[in-house]
């Protein structure tokens, strides 16, 4: 018996620019293939570790598998890498994504090669693994796992970030130390692994690279405040690619730029996402369902286009002293200064630099709406959105919505029940505009 | 030497009095349900009946199943998982692999050559993968839930039906008939889910040649065809599917005679009280 | 007096009396999360270290207000506590970055339910030299806000101190589990769950007096039904609640060692006496066996795995187990990664393991029942 035909799932985006997206993901596993087939280093490794630019500096080609997580989903072609890891005794309320990545590489190591019909040709056998301890824990316990399924190199690294409550000028000097450490490390295991230094000077290149690719995106961003919005979310979550899986390399730049000359036009011709923009929503925070991201298309069937996002952005540019000259001791810097960029604020107002950054988007982006997306089985953007709404109550009466499933794993959404919850919210930022 | 094994699942219980050549005396299957709290006592009673036997004249009894905690007249107290491996030792001595769907919980288990226990694993307290979920979900449909195995030979296709929990699902199962599925299509759809998550779960054991369903689920066709499309093969099915754990439990009575081992306390005739 | 027994299951019922006694006679309290905050510390302040507690007992009514259903039920139902005010006794409040779910719930309390003091203490996930260092100076950072907040400089003699009276206790322990050694062991699994229980929130001195109290007591009384039952190995996280122990008992069952966050996992090593106590306290407590922390690969995967898992090997045979039970609290994404590797490595001994999952809830506990029983049917 067959399956019946699916219906699409995917958005509608509203950027030339976020469609092209679709060939920087498929380069990512395709220039891995590339490089395996010519004896080039290939490693999984998480993004947003602040490692990425040493990766690149290191010729490694970089497997991000949390991102073939996800583009499992996006294809609805995740059930049966989730189905194995749990089949392997992996709980089904571990991280979706952790559970596909290590479904994808049991079935591999079962079948004596990728799976048919793997989504881009699937994710070679990594010559080594690169976890870390950024934004949350199955980052580095998921390699440490996968060596059931791949016996290789593995090193994570810690990421540290202080509590907003410590006294930064107290804690900055073991903190940024430790992280340079801990960089030594990685750099260290990667030159024992290929063989090869470090050049610094190609290091600083990559971090200049990477740095004008966040700049240039930080500026995009900067112009969305415009009515109406000139980007949705969605696009968002597709233009993230350059600048979290190609930061250190020349096309993120050019992509942005090009991003930047689209936005520009549109902001200056006002030609909105929809025709008809009644109400502008915030994207407070979660990872997004990749299983159904026409759901962005059908709050704008409402006039509600999502106008901006705290999901994948996760600092602005920070400004690291001249005073520092060693390429790694300006990752630590820089990633010190990003974890703390909204403390400050945070203490002076909320107590939270998370509801700092969404009072600072409620109001720059005139927002109607904030809606949370809330994933089962992800605590590390999960936790910490009811206690953000309630925080923000205390500052705006704006509608607020936290909707649940699940980043990739389709058993925890329920379609009916976010069209209710969808549309009593739309009833009441209609009910507030009509006041 | 005569022996009793009583069987308290969700939804019935079942007795079965088998003599000392193991040759089945009596059987007997009835409700348990919340209302029917005495029954054990008069399931058990009917099957003595039927035996011509007294409750004094069985040399062991042993109670198994969800409610086998606080049977007052049972002389141990075994779990179902132990017992349908007993009971399919002797039915099919060729089978390794036990899948058994009941009405609240399913599980998957193991048997070495021997026919003893090697592993199990039963489902997460939830009744995704149990006979609860297709009998929620028959009502939404207006079905009886016998006729679901049925109806879904029917089908052509099946449709998806993603969601785990019992009551998303029925959700999704309203949505699908408002896109113009048919309930051919769906039912099939739910053995399909359902299926898919007995399997998964017994996966983890390695599958091996042969495989038994029992309890409730093997009774409908549709969904025993679902999870022959899953598993490769061909699966057995029990004569009596309800009834093996009952069979193990009077077989592991004689296994405990034989081994010397005498009760844990007296009889009671009493009623059973484990729902209060 | 009343026997250490009994004294003990009375501490165990009524965990914060005796705290609320002592700050009531003018001490300072400080609760805190996990394994990976050091009594010594608190102790050589001259205040009482209270290891923050749930109640698997009682239904988490309020914390969905403030944190989603989905983060670790045992820090929910911890934070439960404190908003219905059971913990407003505490002085200070600390926890250290053991975990997201910690990490994310310090925020939510501090911003909720304030403590007079309140502190986080980053810990590595990392363990190696840097990680040392890192830890250390994060510990200097805590004593440093300590001395703030107390207005006392830290007295290095009352440190060294403190981990002399820590490793006595950690002595005594020991002591007691060895008692579980013989067969039949002389102690249940539930008792050493209250025994252990009963002393998180009293101070160090009374609860070794106890203990060894207890231990004469034990080897007085007349043996147990010498019934030869499996002898049992836990593994899992939170388990301050005896009720799953003794249904694994009354299974029967011996369950005769652990490796929990409220058992081994806290009290096991010795902290090495450096010249400056600092050191050898950041060395222990950095080490401290919990799947949160990652252990640095070695070699090939069963290399790695015997570099893991070697000290559990150790129990394992000293202890004379045979079969191991999983019991993992709900969304503890370390431990659901950890398992299956455990798992497969007490397998390769061929030692049978039964993994479950469950939330902190003693009601559901029941359903665990046939599980249990068929597990040990299955290797009895």
């Amino acid at each position: 018996m067959e399956q019946k035909e699916q219906t699409k799932t995917t958005a509608v985006k509203g950027t030339d620019m976020a469609r092209k997206v679709r060939g920087l993901v498929k380069n990512i596993y395709r220039s891995a293939h590339e490089a395996k087939a010519q004896g080039k280093k290939v490693a999984y490794m998480m993004v947003s570790s602040q490692y990425d630019e040493i990766i690149r500096a290191m010729d490694v080609v970089p497997i991000p598998t949390e991102n073939y997580a996800g583009l499992c989903a996006a294809k609805r072609e995740m059930d049966r890498f989730l189905l194995k890891a749990e089949a392997d005794g992996y709980s089904q309320v571990l991280c979706s994504y952790a559970r596909i990545g290590l479904g994808f590489d049991s079935l591999r190591k079962e079948l004596g090669g990728i799976p048919e019909g793997a989504p881009d040709g699937g994710m070679p056998t990594p010559d080594m693994m690169l976890g870390s301890s950024a934004v949350c824990d199955p980052r580095y316990k998921w390699f440490q796992a996968a060596g059931r399924y791949l016996d290789v190199p593995t090193y994570s690294i810690d990421v540290v970030w202080p509590p907003v409550d410590a006294d930064l000028k107290a804690v900055r000097d073991h903190y940024i130390q430790y992280q340079k450490e801990q960089f030594q490390g990685l750099i260290s295991f990667m030159e024992q692994q290929t063989g090869k230094k470090l050049n610094k000077e190609r290091l600083w290149e990559t971090i200049r690279l990477s740095d004008e690719a966040w700049r240039l995106w930080y500026e995009i961003d900067r112009m969305r405040v415009a009515i109406p919005s000139p980007m949705p979310a969605q696009d968002h979550f597709s233009v993230m690619v350059a600048g979290y899986y190609y930061p250190g390399m020349q096309e993120a730049v050019d992509f942005y730029q090009s991003l930047y000359d689209e936005v520009k036009y549109k902001v200056e011709n006002k030609i909105g996402v929809i025709p008809d923009e009644k109400y502008r929503i915030l994207y407070g925070g979660g990872l997004p369902p990749w299983h159904t991201l026409w759901i962005f298309n059908y709050f704008e069937s409402f006039g509600a286009v999502f106008a901006i996002e705290r999901q994948y952005r996760a600092y602005d540019p920070v400004e690291v002293p001249s005073s520092v000259k060693d390429p790694v001791e300006f990752l630590a810097w820089r990633s010190f200064l990003r974890a703390t960029q909204f403390y400050e604020k945070a203490r002076a107002n909320s107590g939270n630099p998370t509801v700092e950054r969404l009072l600072g988007m409620i109001d720059r982006y005139a927002i109607d709406g904030v809606v949370f997306h809330a994933c089962r089985s992800c605590r590390a953007t999960t936790i910490g959105q009811v206690h953000y709404k309630n925080i923000l109550g205390r500052y705006t009466d704006i509608p607020m919505m936290q909707l649940v499933s699940d980043m990739v794993d389709l058993r925890d959404y329920s379609e009916a029940q976010w069209k209710a919850q969808i549309g009593a919210f739309i009833e009441t930022l209609a009910g507030r505009s009509a006041r | 030497m005569p022996f009793a094994g009583i069987d308290i699942g969700s939804t019935m219980t079942k007795a079965i009095i088998v003599d000392h050549e193991e040759r089945i005396l009596a059987s007997v299957i009835g409700p348990t349900g919340a209302e029917h709290r005495h029954l054990a006592l008069k399931v058990i009673d009917e099957a003595l009946q039927k035996a011509s036997l007294a409750m004094e004249g069985l040399d062991f009894i042993v109670a198994t199943g969800y409610g086998r905690i606080s049977v007052p007249f049972a002389d141990k107290q075994i779990t179902e998982i132990t017992c349908h491996a007993r009971g399919i030792r002797a039915l099919l001595p060729t089978v390794r692999i036990i899948i058994d769907i009941g009405g609240q919980d399913s599980k998957g288990i193991k048997l070495d050559n021997e026919g003893k226990v090697a592993n199990f694993v039963m489902n997460d307290k939830c009744a995704a993968g149990t006979g609860r979920f297709l009998e929620v979900i028959a009502e939404t449909l207006g079905l009886k839930l016998d006729r679901l195995g049925k109806i879904s030979l029917t089908a052509e296709a099946y449709v998806q039906i993603s969601n785990t929990c019992t009551v998303f699902a029925e959700h999704e199962v309203t949505s699908r008939l408002a896109e113009g599925a048919s309930i051919p299509e769906i039912v099939a759809g739910l053995h399909e889910a359902i299926a898919g998550r007995v399997i998964n779960m017994v996966r983890h054991l390695g599958m091996e040649k042969d495989v038994v369903v029992t309890g409730g689920g093997a009774m409908n066709i549709g969904l025993v065809r679902a999870i022959e499309n899953k598993v490769g093969f061909p699966v057995l099915i029990p004569p009596e599917p309800l009834l093996t754990g009952a069979l193990g439990a009077a077989l592991a009575g004689h296994d405990f005679v034989r081994r010397g081992v005498t009760p844990d306390h007296g009889r009671r005739r009493e009623r059973v009280t484990f729902f209060q | 007096m009343k026997p250490a027994s009994i004294q003990l299951d009375e501490l165990y019922v009524q965990r914060d009396k005796h705290a609320k006694e002592l700050r009531d006679s003018g001490k300072k309290v400080i609760g805190y999360f996990c394994c990976f905050v050091p009594d010594e510390i608190i102790t050589a302040f001259d205040m009482v270290p209270y290891r923050i507690q749930g109640s698997q007992n009682k239904a988490i009514d309020q914390a969905d207000a403030y944190i989603e259903p989905m983060a670790c039920p045992f820090v929910r139902s911890c934070f439960n506590k404190a908003l219905k005010g059971e913990y407003d006794f505490l002085d200070g409040f600390v926890a250290p970055h053991s975990c997201d779910t910690v990490e994310r719930m310090y925020n939510i309390w501090c911003q909720n339910k304030p403590a007079p003091f309140n502190h986080l203490i980053n810990v590595p996930h990392m363990m190696g030299p840097s990680s040392e260092k890192f830890y250390r100076q994060e510990l200097d950072y805590f004593v440093k806000s300590l001395e703030n907040w107390t207005g006392h400089n830290l007295d290095t003699g009352k440190l060294r101190d403190a981990v002399r009276l820590y490793n006595e206790r950690r002595a005594v322990l020991r002591a007691l589990y060895d008692l579980r050694k013989s067969d039949p062991p002389l102690v249940l699994g539930t008792e050493i769950t209250t025994v252990l229980v009963a002393g998180m929130g009293i101070p160090a001195a009374k609860h070794i007096e106890l203990v060894k109290q207890f231990i004469d007591e034990v080897k007085g009384r007349p043996l147990p039904q010498t019934q030869k039952l499996p002898r049992i190995f836990i593994w899992g996280n939170e388990l301050d609640d005896i009720a799953f122990i003794k249904l694994v008992e009354e299974c029967g069952a011996w369950v005769v060692m652990d490796d929990l966050c409220t058992g081994t996992r806290f009290f096991w090593e010795d902290v090495p006496e450096t010249a400056d106590p600092l050191d050898g306290i950041a060395t222990r407590y950095l080490y401290t066996h919990c799947p949160r922390s990652n252990v640095p690969q070695t070699k090939t995967r069963a290399g790695d795995l015997e570099n893991r898992y070697s000290y559990i090997n150790d129990f394992i045979k000293e202890w004379v187990v045979n079969g191991a039970i999983f019991y993992i609290v709900r969304y503890c994404d370390t431990c659901e990664l950890e398992g299956p590797d455990l798992r497969e490595y007490l397998n390769g001994m061929g030692l049978p393991v039964l993994m479950i999952e469950d939330d902190y809830s003693t009601s559901t506990i029941g359903q665990l029942r046939t599980r249990v029983q068929a597990f040990l049917e299955m290797i009895g």
